[in-house]
């Protein structure tokens, strides 16, 4: 009897330390984000009346600047645009802490949702520092050692050296504090450099925020991939995908008279007639990630001279053609990616090893202990995040308790820009 | 200003309402995540090519001068880093925010004319008086067209081109070509250019009044004009195949505008 007695006691006390450490929960009914397909929220974001006023880009004191970080490395005469890194800097008048944003896969340091996020932070009294993806080709061509991405820790290293240029190149600018903010890949590529800074001491960041982060990249890459696989009705031999949205668009705009491209329209369009089905929103997701694998296979291959996509010897100059390239590049996922580059490389560097080794190295798994012991590091995601898979949100619960919020909609990266989201973002840097 | 709020806001309440019709089944699982991949369907076998095919279809072109228009690509993309956009740059700090939008409203309302033209050449009659009362509205309202009270009167712009004309009497577009500093453009496109900038000049209000008489500024805002309203930059795609890319886009969305 006591026994039991005693386990009930010690049950009880598991269930309210559990309790203790839940993660935010925001309710559905509470949140009053409107689009709850989460298709629809990933490609159209928020709609413009619910996102927070942000500055004007007029009224921000920001320049380009570039850096030079790897004079020594030879890319054929048509990427001169990429010999060095460029990165964004938005300044304020005073001393004022900085915010580090490290953009979504494959994108640049001027993707819409970096700059948005730079719009917010500015608007809040931050120096802001806007950088583009490891797995873009910018980075990988001008700061990437390997310019093989996805091996998280080695990714970090080479962000880290950037930001540390940055640092040097920008020694008049008054900082008081570091924050880190990365959305989508961006958001694993924060955690990993804020783990090597624990090590290195440069920055010391305060706050650490990961935004709708993949937890195994790999069942992640795998989503992404499968997206292209939907079945859509009306692709036959003569009209391709494309081709079929684009007469989705020509039908909406004969019917409405006018060729604006705007968000609005994304909107106006999913109520009208012509309206995508899940199937066809998910192709177009897909088929952007695909161009990102493709961008990323090409341009590994190129710098690293494998000759998976480019001959190793193709001569080239500012009027070669591509297109060639483009179509081979294109046959390849991110799957592909992995495969047939990053695993062959970073098995030379390891000695060995297998591909579940290789995934659980470059996911959130390898920072466990480190993300659960850290307090200023916090997660925001979406419970219908495309990217992750069954499990995944388990294990943030599970590893960072109350520092998860987890939102009820919002797609991959949709609800960024919504005014609850962006004001728990501003409380989380502040606090 | 209040009636763009007012309808963004319409907007906003029949998306909820709208929104929450088109939600499949997500019950979430233990913890609490949706899968919201199980609300497509898949091609059972993931062995679908469509994405390859559409692409490799969409990358079919006519384009015979590849070598010299991505050179000139090239070099459009050099001078737009070291001198159109610094000099963009040098123009958006010298002048308040007022006279920047007041000169791209009077360029704007300038490029009314080949517009009306245009419109009358595709047998358009509706559009032709719309871009009458558009250029009557804001050349006199907003005194030589630095307004565009008209569009605040429920009449936006609706611009038309000589390349869009000849491409509604069915005249095929012909090579892609790469123009130094105006960029995209096709041979039809091209001699549409040529036509509409004829147009200009010959009924131009501002070369009446004189202005043209000072080419070089005059021209020299316009050209700043032209590049501070055109969101485009390069690299921002951040792709190795951006020619591609662009030469796609910009051929896809001519004939949206043509079968507009």
């Amino acid at each position: 009897m006591p026994l039991i007695v005693r386990l009930l006691v010690l049950l009880a006390g598991l269930g309210l330390a559990a309790a203790a450490t839940a993660a935010r929960e925001i309710g559905a009914d509470e949140y009053g984000y409107p689009l709850a397909n989460p298709f629809e929220a990933t490609i159209a974001g928020t709609p413009e009346p619910l996102r927070p006023a942000l500055p004007d880009d007029e009224d921000i004191d920001q320049a380009d600047y570039s850096l030079r970080l790897r004079p020594h490395r030879e890319l054929p005469d048509n990427f001169w645009a990429v010999k060095t890194l460029k990165y964004r800097l938005a300044r304020q008048k005073g001393p004022a802490p900085l915010v580090f944003i490290i953009s979504g896969t494959g994108a640049h340091y001027t993707n819409s949702k970096t700059e948005d996020l730079k719009r917010l932070f500015y608007g809040a009294g931050y120096h802001v520092v806007q950088l583009s993806s490891p797995c873009s080709q910018d980075f990988m061509a001008a700061a990437s050692r390997d310019a093989t991405p996805g091996i998280s820790d080695r990714d970090a290293v080479d962000l880290y050296r950037a930001m540390r240029k940055i640092r040097k190149q920008q020694r008049d600018l008054p900082v008081t504090d570091y924050s880190l903010v990365g959305y989508s890949l961006g958001g694993l590529n924060a955690a990993f450099v804020s783990h090597l800074d624990e090590r290195e001491g440069a920055f010391r960041f305060r706050r650490v925020l990961m935004i709708n982060p993949p937890v195994n990249v790999y069942s992640a890459v795998t989503n992404l991939d499968r997206l292209v696989q939907t079945e859509v009705k009306g692709i036959t031999n003569s009209q391709t995908f494309y081709d079929l949205i684009l007469a989705k668009l020509t039908r909406y705009f004969e019917e409405h008279g006018s060729a604006q491209i705007d968000m609005a329209l994304l909107y106006d369009f999913q109520r009208s007639q012509q309206r995508l089905s899940n199937e066809e929103m998910a192709m177009l997701i897909g088929a952007v990630f695909r161009f990102t694998a493709a961008d990323m296979a090409f341009t590994s291959d190129l710098i690293n001279q494998r000759g998976a996509i480019v001959p190793p010897t193709y001569p080239m100059d500012e009027g070669t053609s591509l297109t060639p390239f483009f179509k081979r590049a294109l046959l390849c996922d991110f799957d592909c990616y992995i495969r047939e580059q990053l695993l062959p490389f970073w098995r030379k560097r390891e000695r060995g090893g297998s591909i579940v080794q290789l995934v659980d190295q470059i996911s959130l798994y390898a920072l466990r202990d480190y993300l659960a012991g850290s307090s200023k590091i916090a997660v925001f995601h979406n419970r219908d995040d495309l990217i992750l898979g069954p499990g995944d949100l388990g294990f943030l619960r599970q590893t960072l308790g109350e520092r998860l919020t987890l939102f009820p909609r919002g797609g991959h990266c949709g609800n960024m820009e919504y005014r609850v989201n962006t004001q728990a973002m501003l409380e989380f840097l502040r606090d | 200003m209040t009636e763009r709020s007012l309808s963004a806001l319409l907007l906003a309440g029949l998306l909820v309402l709208g929104a929450d019709a088109s939600a499949g089944d997500m019950t979430p699982d233990a913890d609490g995540f949706t899968r919201p991949l199980e609300l497509l369907r898949f091609n059972p076998q993931l062995n679908q090519r469509e994405f390859e095919r559409a692409t490799l279809v969409a990358l079919v072109n006519n384009d015979p001068w590849e070598g010299w228009n991505r050179r000139v690509y090239h070099f459009n993309q050099r001078f737009d880093e070291w001198v159109y956009l610094p000099a963009v740059d040098v123009y958006r700090t010298v002048t308040p925010r007022f006279v920047r939008s007041g000169v791209s409203h009077f360029f704007a309302n300038l490029g009314e004319i080949p517009s009306l033209a245009n419109h009358l050449l595709q047998l358009q009659g509706h559009d032709a008086l719309h871009t009458t009362a558009r250029l009557l509205f804001n050349t006199v309202l907003g005194v030589g067209g630095l307004w565009d009270p008209a569009s605040r009167m429920g009449l936006p712009r609706r611009s038309e081109d000589f390349g869009q004309t000849l491409g509604y009497w069915g005249v095929e577009e012909g090579p892609y070509m790469v123009l130094p500093l105006l960029g995209p453009s096709n041979l039809r496109d091209t001699g549409g250019l040529a036509f509409d900038f004829a147009i200009g000049a010959a009924l131009d209000p501002a070369a009446e009044a004189g202005a043209t008489q000072q080419a070089t500024p005059y021209y020299g805002v316009m050209a700043l004009d032209r590049r501070y309203i055109n969101p485009f930059r390069y690299g921002e795609l951040n792709s190795p195949f951006e020619y591609e890319k662009v030469r796609y886009v910009y051929t896809e969305a001519r004939r949206l505008q043509i079968a507009e």
